[in-house]
């Protein structure tokens, strides 16, 4: 386990410092993989299905917010729907502009949910979202991953609709759009989905936030059941069809998942919960403290280099700092001598590098730190 | 002299502005009224739009079908349907942007409140 946080702290650590060229990285992989699956499944505009077309657009993300992600899917999904036919693209723009104005003016942080929730399901692994959201979010989340439910749905009717649309000609208009919206509201097994989803988003956030011990882990593990449970009561009810086993894999998966993300969001140790009373003049409280598990990462620390005039030379100081773990690999200065500006910093590494003199003079001049 | 106190609120007090605090403030400008009033007309202006987007989808669903009893139906019912309908979505819509409004409205200001105490203590110390 100690072994586990001192890895947590280290990609901290790393995040931390490198957060400016992590996060337009992350966006650009993402709006890549995004925008790639899209034409994977659509593909019906030549131009638009080319890497180096998807290559600028997911560079342009990754200095734009996450909704700009969002943004280009739409327009990529749009273009697509275009492609095949006028009608689908009307619908299309429909759906997507009935979402904008009645949820994602509201909540607009919820945007990488609607983008993440199509992907998952391409990935085979969309049980995750429900339970990730769950524990992440409120349970307002539940409409942005019922959202991103129906805008796999809709990409799918799409794609499976596509040669039908295509041998109907221009005057077929109403034919196309019923088609659609027919591809879209009669299929049982995304009304289940949003159904099941929903309620698995509620049913976790509401167990997490109870004051018993290992909440989240019950969470995860109640909201894969409760998704498990809707999914094959809906299939045995509407005949949807789901894949039982790919069901169970999903919430197996989904766990999985989700003690991941407890572990870097929520890890606590149960055995050291305290439990105190004390009152005022308006309340009693019981408060229930549970203290949080952290070790500190190991640094490597250079410590000093002493560079001497008159006698030996140079000696360095290594050493590990934050855990038990301390290694000197070469003895230290023997002067006492530390210099004006030289103190230990945890958490970084440092190098101090001091001039010391062991006649009767000192130049102090020569004392500086250099800061990596 | 560095005062550490100081210099940890004045942190805080930083990245609150820099984060939660930026929309915090633009509720705060406004009086409570007001506030929930705009953001029930953006409201009731969304779902109106949405709401002609949900019909124009229901006219073309079956258009020929509608065109072709348009003559024969009692046009004066089915506007009094339509409006109906519209009446109740802008209704529900804009009650629950009105909740939704309420609640982050109230909550900024439990925010801003506790933002300006802050403030006020930053002002102690200096003033000390």
């Amino acid at each position: 386990m100690t072994t586990l946080l001192e890895f947590r702290e280290k990609v901290k650590l790393i995040y931390s410092r490198n957060e400016a060229y992590i996060q337009p990285v992350l966006k650009f992989l993402l709006a890549f993989i995004i925008l790639n699956a899209i034409n994977g499944q659509m593909g019906y505009m030549t131009v638009l299905d080319n890497l180096a077309v998807v290559l600028v657009a997911a560079l342009t993300c990754s200095f734009l917010p996450v909704g700009g992600i969002l943004f280009f899917a739409t327009v990529f999904s749009v273009l697509h729907m275009y492609a095949l036919s006028l009608e689908v693209a009307l619908v299309g723009i429909c759906i997507f502009l009935l979402m904008y104005l009645l949820y994602f003016r509201f909540s607009p942080k919820d945007s990488l949910v609607v983008v993440l929730t199509p992907l998952l399901f391409v990935f085979k692994i969309p049980y995750v979202m429900p339970v990730a959201m769950g524990l992440l979010g409120s349970p307002a989340s539940a409409v942005s991953v019922s959202c991103g439910v129906v805008i796999y749905f809709l990409i799918a009717a799409v794609a499976g609709n596509a040669t039908t649309i295509s041998t109907l000609g221009s005057e077929e208009a109403a034919g196309k759009i019923r088609l659609l919206i027919d591809g879209i509201l009669g299929n049982k097994q995304m009304v289940v989905m949003v159904a099941a989803f929903a309620i698995t988003v509620v049913v976790v956030y509401l167990i997490r936030r109870m004051s018993v011990d290992h909440s989240w882990t019950i969470a995860m593990m109640a909201g894969a059941m409760a998704d498990l449970v809707i999914l094959l009561l809906g299939d045995l009810l509407y005949d949807t069809n789901i894949s039982v086993a790919g069901a169970i894999l999903g919430a197996v998966i989904a766990v999985a998942a989700g003690k991941i993300i407890e572990f870097f969001r929520f890890c606590v140790d149960y055995t050291r919960t305290e439990k105190v009373q004390f009152e005022d003049d308006e309340y009693y409280y019981y408060v229930k403290a549970v203290p949080k598990m952290t070790v500190t990462a190991q640094t490597k620390t250079v410590k000093k280099i002493n560079t001497q005039r008159q006698g030996s030379g140079r000696s360095v100081t290594t050493e590990w700092t934050g855990s038990s773990r301390n290694t000197t690999s070469a003895p230290r200065s023997r002067s006492g001598y530390n210099g004006p500006y030289s103190e230990r910093r945890s958490g970084g590494r440092s190098v101090t590098i001091n001039s010391n003199m062991t006649g009767d003079t000192q130049d102090a001049g020569d004392d500086y730190e250099e800061l990596f | 002299m560095l005062n550490e106190e100081r210099i940890i609120l004045m942190t805080k007090m930083a990245s609150y502005e820099e984060n939660e605090g930026k929309k915090n403030m633009s509720i705060g400008k406004y009086f409570r009224s007001d506030y929930l009033s705009i953001q029930v007309l953006k409201a009731v202006i969304s779902a109106t739009v949405a709401f002609a987007i949900m019909l124009a989808l229901f006219v073309f669903y079956d258009f020929e079908v509608f065109m072709q009893d348009i003559y024969k139906m009692d046009l004066i019912t089915f506007a009094k349907n339509v409006l109906f309908c519209y009446v109740a979505t802008v209704a529900v819509y804009g009650g629950i942007a009105y909740g939704v409004c309420s609640y982050r409205y109230s909550k900024a200001k439990k925010s801003l409140k506790c933002y300006y105490h802050n403030l006020k203590k930053l002002n102690s110390l200096y003033n000390e």
